[in-house]
């Protein structure tokens, strides 16, 4: 399954690949390590049954760099961190250490309106269920992200309606989330990550809530808007074939990220 | 619209997963009217009740009094009189009389104050002597007979001829009648001096008038004699004998105040002096203003204009510590009812914290495309105050409508019981606008909890476990 890409081609044959020298680097993270505080019971001295703080690291010391226009899948079983890992790169949650980069900006160094502002204008992220809100409609959920920023109502939804049809919902803008299938939900989300036209899409198993035929749609979507917006994309996918597809195929395992086709 | 205000809007209205969060909102917007409402309702009740309280106080009694500091009576009042019912803002003046008493009938007795007035004046400064339910207060007039009439012009005539004024003006002035000759001191000063020697002829036993609750003290009835004794006595080779005197009993007033039911007794002003020993001396001038609420700055003027030695009182101080009694009264019917509104806002806070974590994913969403904690506290904030928003409006006109009813169509009360046939309704516009800021301040602090919880939610920690 893992193979060269050396030769500059990408995945899907769609178009030519260049080098990833020729390009810059957009995101880049370095000694990203992530502990999270867990309960342990302990025999110590303290006596049977008393708690003490035990920490659970899902990894350390991890680099990774993606160059713009790059599209990245990383794999790796159910628990390894892979979320958790997205999350750091989308500012969502804070590393235990290292460092994360956009371009020249750091993200550790963000108050936390800077990290909104962030989220809002640089990152694009998509979750494996669709995380809809079910008292909006589809257009106003996708317009949501630009509402937040405090673009006119009118202006945003606009913009949500263009969305909706480049994701291939045109005439759906009045459903609501309940009335839309999960094909479409995540379609939705899809245009809601995007409609703020940022430059990294971030994808949590974007296909994993759905049945085959569904899913491809949404990665072949993914695809095309990824080449279409020039966006520089880091999927989350336990989907190896789509993983395939995608221009480096890296592995979380036991902490470390290893890319598949470099060894 | 901005943003937060339509999430909150949309969060309101949206049908809920758990329908309890949607009960809760609908008390607590239910409980906010509830007690906005009544304490609308209250408060114009009370206002109502002191309105007319003081209506009827104010009614009763001088707006301001004039009198001497050292307390030793105005003599020569007549031109002070006459000077000072020209001050501006005041309407009316009226001198009178005061002095302890024992009136006593048969072995009953009692406590009492007289004033001696002249009834023509003291109706234009209170209402005591119209408030005459038994007999009558006509009595006290010092103009009851064709004699005493006849008489006050001769007097005003001999008068005006001694200060050579001309026969066509002394027509002028009989025609013009008593209140023309009062407008010259000096020809009243004769004219009533002897109007009261007519008097005294025609009604050997004078007039007196008094309040209910002294008549009902002593047992007396219109037509009975009461004995007034002075401690003003006479000196003689015994020592000091006090001075009593018969009266006529020839009405009965009641004000429904028992400080006035219970002592005041009303003489002619001229018998009062008499047993008072106090020739043509008078103790206060009582003064009706325009605008009872400046009675204090007329009071002021009033105390210049007469010159040194002499100080007001107005029903204002006269009545301090009742009115502060019906505040207090006031006071604490807002706070006992307040606790209505935070019951309610209880409610908020219970509804906005369930709400909280029902919408801890969606928070959680929001944050993760650019929304700020301080975007998703104000969410929170809005929808609380939103409730108490359309609660406080509700319950506002619910009051005012109810108030206004109760004032249209009079609640009938036991006057026997609360001195008043009806349920005084008087609601104010600026008793609104507090009830309503408390309202919206306590609805303000329950929020305080759930949305300052809700700009807590890590978006990571919170989608993690979806």
């Amino acid at each position: 399954m893992e193979r060269n890409l050396s030769d500059g081609s990408n995945a899907f044959g769609l178009e030519p690949f260049p080098r990833m020298g020729e390009r810059a680097v957009v995101l880049r993270a370095e000694g990203l390590t992530k502990r999270y505080a867990a309960v342990a019971r302990s025999n110590s001295t303290k006596g049977a049954g008393a708690s003490v703080p035990a920490e659970l690291e899902l990894f350390s010391e991890l680099d990774l760099t993606v160059h713009a226009g790059e599209m990245v899948a990383i794999v790796g079983e159910s628990g390894a961190g892979k979320s958790s890992l997205l999350h750091l790169l989308a500012a969502l949650d804070r590393p235990s250490g290292g460092e994360v980069w956009y371009g020249e900006e750091r993200l550790s160094g963000m108050s936390e309106r800077q990290a909104s502002e962030f989220r809002n204008r640089r990152v694009g992220y998509v979750w494996q269920f669709h995380y809809l809100l079910p008292e909006f409609t589809a257009v106003e959920n996708v317009a949501m992200p630009l509402l937040a920023r405090g673009m006119g109502r009118k202006a945003a939804l606009e913009q949500g309606c263009l969305w909706l049809e480049r994701v291939g919902l045109a005439g759906r803008e009045e459903h609501r989330s309940g009335e839309l299938s999960g094909g479409e939900q995540q379609r939705v989300s899809l245009a809601r990550a995007l409609v703020t036209e940022p430059e990294v899409l971030l994808a949590d198993e974007p296909t994993g809530d759905l049945d085959g035929r569904t899913a491809e749609a949404v990665f072949g979507l993914i695809q095309k808007l990824h080449l279409n917006h020039g966006l520089t994309s880091v999927l989350v996918t336990h989907n190896l074939e789509f993983a395939e597809r995608c221009d480096r195929m890296l592995r979380l395992r036991e902490g470390k990220l290893i890319d598949t086709r470099a060894s | 619209m901005r943003f937060e205000l339509f999430i909150a809007i949309r969060y309101l209205r949206a049908k809920r997963r758990q329908a309890v969060v949607g009960v809760i909102t609908a008390i607590s917007v239910i409980g906010v009217a509830a007690g906005v409402a009544s304490l609308i309702i209250a408060l114009a009740i009370t206002n109502g009740m002191r309105r007319d309280l003081q209506e009827r106080l104010v009614g009763s009694t001088a707006h301001v009094e004039l009198m001497r500091v050292a307390g030793d009576g105005i003599r020569d009042w007549r031109p002070l009189l006459a000077r000072l019912r020209k001050t501006p803002h005041v309407t009316a003046a009226a001198p009178g009389l005061y002095g302890q008493v024992l009136i006593s009938r048969g072995a009953r007795s009692g406590g009492g104050l007289i004033k001696g007035v002249i009834p023509g004046d003291e109706r234009t400064v209170g209402d005591l002597l119209q408030g005459v339910s038994v007999g009558s207060a006509d009595g006290l007039e010092p103009v009851v007979s064709e004699t005493i009439q006849r008489s006050k012009h001769e007097a005003a005539g001999a008068v005006t001829a001694r200060k050579g004024r001309s026969a066509a003006e002394e027509q002028q002035v009989s025609e013009l009648g008593d209140l023309d000759v009062r407008q010259d001191p000096a020809v009243q000063a004769e004219a009533d001096a002897q109007a009261a020697r007519v008097l005294a002829a025609v009604h050997p036993v004078p007039p007196i008038v008094i309040g209910k609750d002294l008549a009902e003290t002593l047992g007396a009835s219109v037509g009975d004699t009461l004995l007034v004794t002075s401690p003003q006595g006479d000196l003689t080779p015994m020592g000091l004998v006090p001075k009593y005197q018969r009266f006529r009993l020839e009405g009965i007033f009641k004000s429904g105040f028992y400080q006035y039911d219970s002592s005041y007794a009303f003489l002619r002003l001229a018998d009062a002096q008499r047993l008072f020993n106090e020739p043509d001396l008078i103790s206060v001038i009582s003064f009706k203003v325009d605008d009872l609420y400046h009675a204090d700055r007329v009071g002021k003027v009033l105390e210049e204009a007469a010159g040194k030695g002499f100080q007001t009182t107005n029903w204002m101080e006269q009545n301090r510590e009742l009115f502060r009694a019906l505040k207090l009264e006031q006071v604490v019917t807002f706070i006992v009812l307040a606790l209505i509104v935070c019951v309610a806002a209880l409610n908020i806070l219970i509804a906005l914290t369930m709400m909280v974590m029902e919408k801890t994913r969606d928070i959680a969403v929001l944050m993760s495309f650019g929304v700020t904690a301080a975007q998703v506290r104000r969410v929170f904030l809005f929808q609380g105050l939103l409730i108490s928003v359309i609660g406080t409006v509700l319950g506002t006109i619910v009051g005012y409508g109810l108030s206004w009813a109760g004032g249209h169509y009079r609640f009938p009360l036991d006057a026997a019981v609360y001195s008043i046939d009806y349920l005084p309704f008087a609601p104010k516009v600026l008793d609104a606008v507090i009830v309503a800021a408390v309202s919206l301040g306590v609805s303000l602090v329950a929020t305080l909890y759930p949305s300052g919880s809700a700009a807590k939610v890590l978006p990571a920690e919170a989608l993690r476990y979806e």
